[in-house]
């Protein structure tokens, strides 16, 4: 198979400039600044159907268009801060095929018609910065970003800005006030940052992973593009997979036609010695947990942002982490609360106190010094949590806990009967 | 005007109204911890969540209705935030559902698990919105254990004035953002995330900020303390006295909150026409010297050159006699003074009628220190800003221009209260003064003249005015007398030639001038600096007057004149005439008495200080009989043959006149300290004994016959002074549950004031007509080589008797400085904290230098109320030199 997004496996230094321009490299930035508007560009991106994906799925190219009409200066933020549990598909793509980056960032600058764009990457990420760094150089060098693109009146500016190990950052407006010098916390929406975003400006934030796949569709089209994946779902897609598997890794595929059964089993080469598998992060840690003990048929549903619904939960970013058979998943949530604790903001009262509770709970459960009734209070603090948090990450953070009292509440007991955690022991 | 429906209670809301207000509006009391009116929503606790719905539209766009003919309501999923969500038309509230009360029982618990139980040693307690609403709210129980409670630091000074408890704090961020959006001061911010989130001071010194006591109050836990207040009283056992700051000229309305015959605290009361819900904290905290130990309580009589303790009767007789004495051998011309514009109406009224009426002498005035001409006084009763006038929500329509003052080191409040109405709400301000101030910041345009250039300035803005026909035409041709002749006079002035005089270039001139004569509205602020400009004051004075009247900018609400005095109650001082050449309500008389300086170095043989430190002053000299009534024995009555004792304002009512002309009542909240006398009751004492036959039994009989005599004062009494005065919030579990007593700007912010402000003549008479004024600006050319301009300024924390009984705030009055430009700096091989010597004339002053660029090149600021400078001139030619 053809990868589109993870060229750099079918093509030795696709990261140097000119083994990208053999490949047809800048050819699509090319065609959309020479030979269409930057409406045309916007419609494309629309007509391809390609979703957002951070994980929220939204129609990247609807996002574009809601920028307020006639409103300059306007940016683009690549939001490159990759800090879910188990996602590495980012980080990949800058290191070793950061052109298609940059090209795609510069598609969409284009169609928006904003002239500086902002990398947000990382701070654990100082090698991707380095590479980006560089293919923006060449970049520059070759007259692809800077002045007077292709000999027309565009100019585009690309700042790589990295970050100081936040994961609150991730989230579009936690991000923009960190880029401001600010603390990163979440902004109140609305408004949203189509209308006042960046320094009050209008702003889209797009994922890298959605940028790198925007010169795939003006090169070849918005129809061939809708013609992968599914009708509600298009175009390639990379998963992570990590956890108890024989081999991690990204796996580049397509929207529902991956499988957990194909990306565990025949990807990723099953099980770590031989053991049986018990669960299945699909989002990292934001998404409930799913396991094929409880209902084998999560293994043969083909992927796509929809299609873990009927079983709980969600594809996100498509962080695939594997536990098998000797995973303690009272150990699980507490480590997945811990990062929670640790990681939010504070700004809201639910998500700074319901993260803290819900990881001293556990931690009590986990070292056998829990209750039965502490088992009812962890669903029912993280269920009090739900919906009144000021961003998704203290949603996300009561996933860990509702996620496996539901599918292993049994093992909480035995923890609380046991008075301690039997995988230890 | 959205029409929505709150709990079924429809209410019309103006465009913009956030739910949480617009409830407000219905009756319903929507809990909050992070939200505040006066700040910026954030939407950080949660607590205000609420059921939002929105009429459901068709697929033809068009509102769903039931059966009953009303809409359908779409009901979002998930709660709102009611302070942050904006009403739309037809939007619909639930405050009154299971879930909602579902969700503000779980904020609340969230809250506590990590808030410690310390409410019974907690200064909140009693009126902390955390215990209201967790009473109201919360559930009955904890379900968190309590070994797993969070700890952190219990003890953080966070400055001088303010301990941090970070432990109780909830990460409201109402500290933070009163600092950055209110006080203009973003000295606090959060560090760390989760949990952990905590707030820290940016700034060194820590907390620098003259706002700091404020976020005592809005702090919705016990987090913020007062350093001062702390651990020593249950606010239950407070009783809160209404009373008005005994120390600038704002006139802050606020609450003192006694126990045991003693000020425990003091917090704002809310006047938005004043204060809003703000004090300095020099308001809040130098409150000591009206219980400091070193207070007279005693009458003294000096004798065998020593002071010693007497009675009253003693000590009365001997004044009266002493007074008659000289009278008798030498005419009442022998007789003088001084009555200080610290002291009440009441006291500076009989004051005045004691030497016009029984002494009958003119030999009167309260203006220690200063070199004014009388202009300001006029000006004022002429041109006073209108009534209505609040200089808190002036709007886009109305230009200020503030003229060499600095509110932000003198009347903290007011600069608080000008920065928001420029920020909020759009007004123009055009701040000028010889240097840079804080005010500046927010100014449409900031004009640094030449010291000395003052005149010249308001003369260039005049002549561009004129040039380009800019002058409201029907106000010239219909209520100024003398414009065509006034014009001539200004012939020699080009706005070019004014540029040169002023040191501010002629697009600055005719901009400023623009912009205050287009503007619907306009507003001459007239500050110490421009009121003291040593070669000028006459013509900068009706410079001012000049602008106003040729662009009609008088007689009405946000037009005219505020004239910033130094004291409280200078305005009172005034208009009851305590000057040699004006008598009640600011009229001219025929008789000139002497001058201050006269008066201080010995021209007469007796002389009465009352509130005030004349000797303090240097170049004193004592007169053959000195009269001193004061809280201290101060500079002047240990110099005195007879000191009187009187009382502090927190124990006996009176009245303050502040510099809008506001009349102000407060309210005796202590037990009068020893023998000590109201200063009315002295006065009244010793005119009796002169045989005048007065018989006043209260100061609010004195102000019957102030209203009675004076004019400008009719119609104001007591009870009419105190109409809508605040009193504290209810207590805990009374009313409305979410406010602490402090913070009262919760409800109907614009209609509550109190005090009343007396008309200028403008106002009060339509068709009195106005002569301008010529007066040649002086202008100051550039000085000689290695001379600097000095520009003499106040600070706010200064040595002066009422600051220094408070060692709270000890650490923030500086040693005395010197300010210069960093170019001339660097000419004097000067850095930070380097020595330099200053000499004017005759006189050299040793200083360290500040070098932090708020001087202008050639100028060197030194303030005038550390010790040392007292006696430099404003705009003084001074040389320089490094120690």
């Amino acid at each position: 198979m053809e990868h589109l997004i993870l060229r750099d496996l079918d093509i030795q230094n696709i990261k140097n400039i000119a083994v990208y321009e053999e490949h047809g490299g800048y050819q699509a930035f090319r065609k959309a600044v020479k030979e269409m508007t930057p409406d045309q560009v916007t419609d494309a991106v629309k007509q391809s159907g390609l979703r957002g994906r951070g994980g929220a799925g939204f129609p990247a190219g609807v996002k574009w268009s809601f920028l307020p009409k006639g409103v300059f200066p306007r940016y683009l933020v690549v939001n490159a801060d990759e800090s879910e549990p188990g996602t590495f598909k980012d980080r990949q793509m800058m290191e070793r095929n950061p052109h298609q980056l940059i090209e795609g960032i510069a598609i969409a600058s284009y169609a928006i018609q904003c002239n500086q764009a902002f990398i947000y990457i990382r701070g654990e990420f100082p090698y991707a910065a380095e590479c980006l760094e560089q293919a923006i150089a060449d970049a520059e060098s070759r007259g692809y970003v800077g002045k007077n693109i292709f000999g027309t009146d565009y100019h585009l500016q690309i700042v790589v800005h990295r970050g100081a190990g936040a994961y609150i950052c991730g989230e579009e407006t936690a991000l923009l006030e960190s880029i401001e010098g600010k603390l990163g916390q979440p902004r109140v929406k609305p408004p949203f940052p189509a209308a006042v975003g960046l320094y009050n400006k209008p702003t889209v934030i797009n994922n890298v992973e959605t940028l790198i796949n925007v010169p795939l569709i003006i090169e070849r089209g918005a129809q061939w593009y809708a013609s992968l994946g599914t009708p509600k779902s298009t175009g390639p897609k990379v998963f992570c997979l990590s956890g108890h598997v024989n081999r991690p890794g990204n796996y580049e595929g397509e929207f529902g036609k991956m499988t957990f059964r194909e990306l565990i089993y025949d990807l990723g080469g099953g099980i770590r010695n031989g053991k049986k598998l018990k669960g299945i992060l699909p989002a990292g840690a934001s998404g409930p947990m799913v396991s094929p003990l409880v209902n084998e048929a999560v293994l043969d549903v083909k992927l796509d942002f929809e299609s873990l619904a009927p079983f709980g939960s969600l594809l996100g970013s498509a962080s695939v982490i594997v536990l098998d058979e000797d995973t303690c998943v009272v150990w699980a949530a507490k480590k997945m609360l811990h990062f929670f604790k640790n990681e939010s903001c504070g700004k809201c009262t639910p998500c700074r106190e319901g993260t803290y509770w819900l990881w001293r709970l556990l931690e009590r459960i986990d070292a056998g010094e829990g209750t039965m009734a502490d088992i009812d209070l962890l669903t029912s603090v993280a269920t009090q949590m739900q919906g009144r948090t000021l961003c998704p990450l203290g949603e996300f953070a009561t996933s860990p806990v509702l996620g496996t009292v539901k599918l292993f509440r049994e093992e909480y007991e035995r923890h609380v009967k046991e008075r301690g955690c039997w995988a230890k022991k | 005007m959205p029409n929505v429906i709150i709990d079924n209670k429809p209410v019309s809301v103006p465009n913009g109204t956030l739910v949480v207000e617009a409830a407000k509006q219905a009756g319903v009391d929507i809990p909050v911890f992070c939200y505040h009116p006066k700040l910026q929503p954030v939407g950080m606790c949660r607590m205000c969540l609420v059921e939002v719905g929105t009429p459901k539209r068709g697929k033809d766009g068009q509102i769903e209705t039931d059966a009953n003919g009303k809409p359908v309501i779409a009901w979002m999923p998930k709660p709102q935030a009611a302070c942050t969500t904006v009403v739309s038309e037809g939007m619909a509230v639930r405050t009154d559902t299971a879930q909602v009360a579902d969700a503000r029982r779980a904020i609340v618990e969230f809250l506590l698990t990590s808030h410690p139980l310390d409410c019974p040693i907690c200064d909140k307690g009693g009126e902390c919105p955390l215990q209201n609403l967790t009473m109201a709210y919360g559930p009955g129980t904890s379900r968190f254990p309590v070994e797993s409670k969070f700890h952190n630091e219990k003890r953080v000074p966070l400055g001088d004035l303010i301990m941090l408890d970070r432990e109780r704090c909830i990460q409201c961020s109402r500290c933070v953002r009163f600092q950055s959006e209110i006080a203009d001061d973003p000295v606090l911010g959060f560090q760390a995330r989760g949990r952990g989130l905590e707030i820290t001071t940016l700034s060194d010194p820590p907390f620098d900020s003259k706002f700091s006591g404020n976020t005592i109050d809005i702090c919705p836990v016990g987090a913020l303390t007062s350093r001062d207040f702390r651990l020593s009283a249950r606010t239950w056992e407070l009783r809160d006295y209404p009373s008005v700051c005994a120390h600038c000229s704002v006139g802050c309305n606020l609450l003192i909150g006694e126990r045991d015959h003693a000020i425990k605290r003091i917090v704002p009361r809310e006047n938005e026409a004043v204060n809003e819900i703000w004090l300095c904290d020099k308001g809040r905290f130098a409150h000591h010297f009206a219980t400091a130990p070193g207070r007279l309580t005693q009458p003294l009589i000096r004798r065998n050159g020593k002071l010693e303790t007497a009675s009253w009767n003693e000590a009365l007789d001997l004044v009266a006699s002493k007074f008659a004495e000289i009278k008798k051998q030498n005419g009442a011309h022998a007789l003088g003074g001084f009555g200080g514009d610290r002291a009440a109406n009441e006291d500076l009224y009989l004051f005045q009628k004691l030497f016009r009426h029984v002494i009958e002498s003119p030999n009167l005035e309260h203006r220690v220190g200063w070199s004014a001409t009388n202009v300001g006084a006029d000006l004022v009763r002429l041109y006073g800003a209108g009534v209505g006038t609040n200089l808190g929500s002036l709007d886009k329509n109305v230009t200020v221009l503030v003229i060499g003052a600095d509110p932000e080191e003198e009347q903290p409040v007011l600069r608080l209260r000008l920065t928001r109405s420029a920020k909020n709400f759009g007004a123009q301000l055009i701040v000028a003064n010889g240097r840079v101030t804080k005010l500046a910041k927010h100014a449409k345009q900031a004009v640094i003249y030449r010291h000395g250039g003052e005149a010249a300035f308001l003369l260039g803005m005049t002549r561009a005015i004129l040039d380009e026909h800019l002058e409201n035409q029907e106000f010239a041709a219909t209520r100024i007398t003398n414009l065509s002749a006034f014009a001539k006079s200004l012939e020699a002035y080009s706005v070019e030639k004014c540029a040169e005089l002023s040191g501010v270039s002629v697009e600055a001139i005719r901009g400023a001038a623009r912009a205050f004569a287009q503007a619907p509205n306009g507003l001459i602020v007239y500050g110490r600096e421009a009121m003291f400009a040593q070669q000028s004051d006459l013509a900068v004075a009706s410079g001012i007057a000049t602008l106003l009247l040729i662009t009609g900018h008088v007689g009405r609400a946000n037009n005219g004149l505020v004239a910033l005095y130094p004291h409280n109650n200078s305005t009172g001082a005034l208009d009851f005439g305590l000057m040699p050449d004006h008598g009640l309500g600011r009229a001219q008389l025929g008789v000139k008495g002497l001058a201050a300086r006269e008066l201080a170095t010995g021209k007469v043989r007796a002389l009465y200080v009352m509130a005030c430190d004349p000797a303090a002053d240097g170049a004193f000299v004592k007169p053959e009989f000195l009269v001193a009534q004061d809280l201290f024995l101060t500079d002047t009555a240990q110099l005195a043959d007879v000191v009187l004792p009187a009382q502090a304002f927190a124990e006996r009512e009176g009245t303050f006149t502040n510099t809008e002309r506001r009349v102000q009542l407060f309210r005796a909240a202590l037990k009068p300290m020893g023998e000590t006398k109201p200063d009315w009751w002295i006065i009244a004492e010793i005119s009796k004994r002169l045989g005048s036959g007065w018989n006043y039994g209260s100061a609010r009989e004195i102000m019957d016959e102030i209203a009675a005599k004076v004019p400008l004062y009719a119609g104001m009494n007591y009870a009419t002074l105190a109409e809508n005065v605040q009193l504290p919030r209810p207590r805990a579990g009374q009313g409305n549950a979410s406010h602490a007593p402090t913070e009262i700007a919760m409800g109907d912010l614009e209609n509550i004031s109190s005090g009343k402000t007396w008309a200028s003549v403008a106002e009060s008479d339509a068709s009195v007509k106005f002569e301008l004024m010529w007066n040649e600006p002086k202008g100051q050319g550039a000085g000689a080589r290695g001379q600097y301009t000095l520009a003499v300024a106040r600070v706010i924390y200064d040595r002066g008797t009422l600051v220094s009984q408070t060692p709270i705030v000890q650490p923030r009055v500086p040693a005395l400085y010197l300010e210069i430009n960093s170019q001339d700096a660097q000419a004097l091989g000067i850095v930070r904290g380097a020595r330099v010597r200053v000499t004017f004339e005759a006189r050299v002053i040793e200083a360290p230098a500040n070098v932090d660029g708020r001087v202008p090149p050639g100028v060197v600021l030194m303030p005038q109320n550390l010790g040392g400078a007292l006696a430099l001139p404003l705009g003084a030619r001074v040389e320089i030199e490094k120690v």
